[in-house]
């Protein structure tokens, strides 16, 4: 124990130098998690927000919506909807000219009612207007009889573009399953880039075709043998004017849609945003749970260190106390103590949890770099961990103070 | 600061036991009665654990009495709270241990200077007592040396000084010569008595040697935790 905060740090000693890498990484845990999961979670949140549709109508179960040509018109009937967007997502394999197959997750979309849906960091990655052949798929759906001549056209993902060998022009072929001969033969018109996500499939290999030419390759379109008629997932509704901007416009809007389909569920991103946020603060709220008990584990290891230093400066203390000095400068010493190896500690394992996420952000698996990427360091949050971890400094050094303070004084000096 | 002036004590009926994990009570002191008027130089002598350090201890307020009172120029110090004895020892009482004692992470300045800055010594004035008191015990030029670069008597010498730090009118000295050799043993004590007789103060020197114990005007000798004689030369 020394006079002042200079000389201290001249005399740590190798316990005190394992506490401040104890309470350093105790530190670090939390800056990690709550760095790189507040960073996730603002990323989704953004990209909800900037979707280009504000209602999205869906269904449990499997291809839930029917009649989704049908539906989609007349929520288009209303005012304020500008598109309305039926979208089917399967899971079909594709055989590129080059030979072998390769499963890929395909969309059929209305492309004149898909192109609108798409947000302001989407649409530069798709050609504009998605060269499909039908703008409306109207032809080949021919009012729910898809007899129609279907344009046979497909876009693919760049990923699989360049993993393929696939370019403009080429054949692809597409069929529900892994048997070629039930495989139909498309002409690729374009391709399209896939925007990174740390959350959910990243559909690096996938493909987008009219919706009519996949509902009937899947099963959804008509007829006896047909799950559902004229089947989709999900129809992503796009709005303007004041419902754009204003949730309580939107809401009415919101109701509108359900009216017309009064069975399947109609959520705005609004409410899913509020979802999202609920569930990121449940997921933040996981993360200090478990930071806190990396925290108490490193507090621990503090306090034991602190009161080994009282054993060990037992006569140091005695001598102390024999010239008269004060009780609360014994104290203030530990204390003291206490707190230079938390903040230390503190200010380490805050620049090293920053070093870790730098390193995943380089280092990682490609998912674990972007989420990494994402990490948000928030000042606020940074200086509440290290607040959190001096007041618990200062349990620690309370118990060692008082362990020092039931030193006898004669038992010390013998 | 003014320095306190030395005090009278006494010691009434003053007993001290440990048990300290033993299972019987161990008596130290048994119903001591002792005066020690103000500025007196008083030798305790005798054979080890008789109970001289115990009594050293009580009157230096480190330690309290089983039983009986002690009284500091007759008001009882037993009752006082910890933090008033506390106070009593900084500004009144001046240990000089035979292990020195001096706290090793501080030079011998900052050993000095400490007991003044409890006692709240502005930094200029202890600044410069801390460097008139190693002067006066010769260790001018040794000021930023720690402990373990000095010498046993050098060390013993910055003990001194910082027992004088804040002025007391009460030195301890539990066996001060007790790890030097003879001359160092020789100086120390010169030193003691000079500092005694310049500041007035009342000097207590513990010693089971009787060399050493002849330099005071007055000789206590213990026996078994009681005083078994007092004569005070003419």
């Amino acid at each position: 124990m020394r006079f002042g905060f200079g000389s201290r740090l001249r005399h740590l000693r190798l316990q005190q130098v394992l506490a401040i890498a104890a309470v350093a990484t105790a530190v670090a845990l939390p800056v990690v998690l709550i760095s790189v999961g507040s960073g996730v979670s603002a990323h989704e949140l953004s990209s909800l927000e900037n979707a280009g549709y504000q209602i999205v109508v869906s269904a449990a179960g499997v291809h839930g919506i029917a009649d989704a040509h049908n539906l989609s018109e007349r929520i288009l009937g209303l005012a304020s909807v500008t598109a309305a967007s039926p979208v089917l997502s399967v899971t079909i394999d594709a055989f590129p000219a080059g030979g072998g197959s390769t499963p890929v997750l395909a969309e059929g979309v209305v492309p004149d009612e898909f192109t609108p849906t798409l947000g302001p960091a989407e649409k530069g990655l798709f050609p504009d207007p998605l060269p499909l052949g039908d703008p409306s798929d109207a032809t080949h759906f021919a009012n729910g009889t898809y007899t129609g001549p279907a344009t046979d056209d497909v876009l693919v993902s760049s990923p699989l573009a360049d993993a393929k060998g696939i370019v403009n022009g080429s054949k692809l072929w597409l069929g529900p399953t892994a048997n070629e001969s039930g495989a139909v033969e498309y002409n690729v018109t374009g391709t399209f880039g896939v925007p990174p996500t740390a959350l959910g499939p990243t559909g690096v290999f996938a493909i987008v075709l009219p919706l009519s030419n996949l509902q009937v390759m899947s099963g959804v379109a008509a007829g006896a043998n047909a799950s559902v008629n004229d089947g989709a997932d999900t129809i992503e509704v796009a709005v303007s004017g004041p419902a754009a901007t204003n949730q309580t416009a939107l809401e009415h809007v919101r109701r509108e849609v359900q009216q017309l389909v009064p069975y399947y569920e109609v959520s705005s991103l609004d409410s899913e945003a509020q979802q999202l946020q609920a569930a990121s603060g449940v997921l933040i709220g996981f993360y200090l749970a478990l930071s806190s008990v990396a925290l108490t584990v490193g507090l621990l290891f503090l306090a034991l260190v602190l009161v080994r230093r009282v054993e060990s400066d037992r006569r140091s203390i005695g001598i102390r106390r024999a010239l008269g000095l004060p009780r609360r400068w014994i104290a203030r010493e530990i204390v003291a103590d206490g707190l230079l190896l938390a903040s230390l500690g503190g200010v380490l394992g805050v620049v090293g949890g920053y070093l870790i996420v730098r390193a995943l952000a380089t280092w990682a698996s490609a998912d674990v770099q972007l989420a990494a990427q994402w990490a948000i360091f928030d000042p606020g949050t940074l200086v509440a961990i290290v607040l959190g971890v001096l007041a618990l400094a200062l349990l620690a050094s309370g118990v060692a103070t008082r362990a020092a303070l039931r030193i006898e004084i004669t038992e010390a000096l013998r | 600061m003014n320095r306190p002036a030395a005090p009278a004590i006494e010691l009434a009926r003053v007993s001290r036991t440990y048990r300290a994990g033993r299972p019987e009570a161990v008596p130290a002191l048994r119903e001591v009665d002792w005066t020690i008027p103000a500025g007196e130089f008083v030798s305790v002598e005798g054979p080890s654990g008789c109970g001289k350090t115990t009594l050293l201890n009580l009157i230096g307020l480190l330690d309290a009495p089983t039983s009986g009172e002690i009284r500091w120029d007759g008001v009882p110090v037993g009752s006082r709270t910890d933090r008033e004895r506390a106070r009593l020892r900084l500004e009144g009482v001046g240990f000089v241990f035979q292990r020195f004692y001096l706290l090793p992470t501080l030079t011998a300045r900052e050993n000095v200077e400490l007991p003044m800055r409890a006692a709240r010594v502005p930094r200029g004035e202890r600044t410069r007592r801390a460097a008139d008191l190693l002067a006066e015990v010769g260790l001018r030029g040794k000021e930023a040396t720690f402990p373990h670069q000095l010498s046993g008597g050098e060390e013993q010498r910055v003990a001194v000084a910082r027992a004088l730090a804040n002025r007391p009118g009460l030195l301890l000295a539990d066996e001060p010569t007790g790890e030097l050799d003879t001359t160092n043993a020789g100086a120390i004590l010169a030193l003691l008595e000079r500092v005694r007789a310049d500041r007035d103060a009342t000097l207590v020197l513990v010693t089971h040697n009787p060399e050493v114990a002849r330099r005071a005007r007055r000789h206590v000798t213990m026996q078994d935790g009681r005083i078994s004689s007092d004569v005070r030369e003419a």
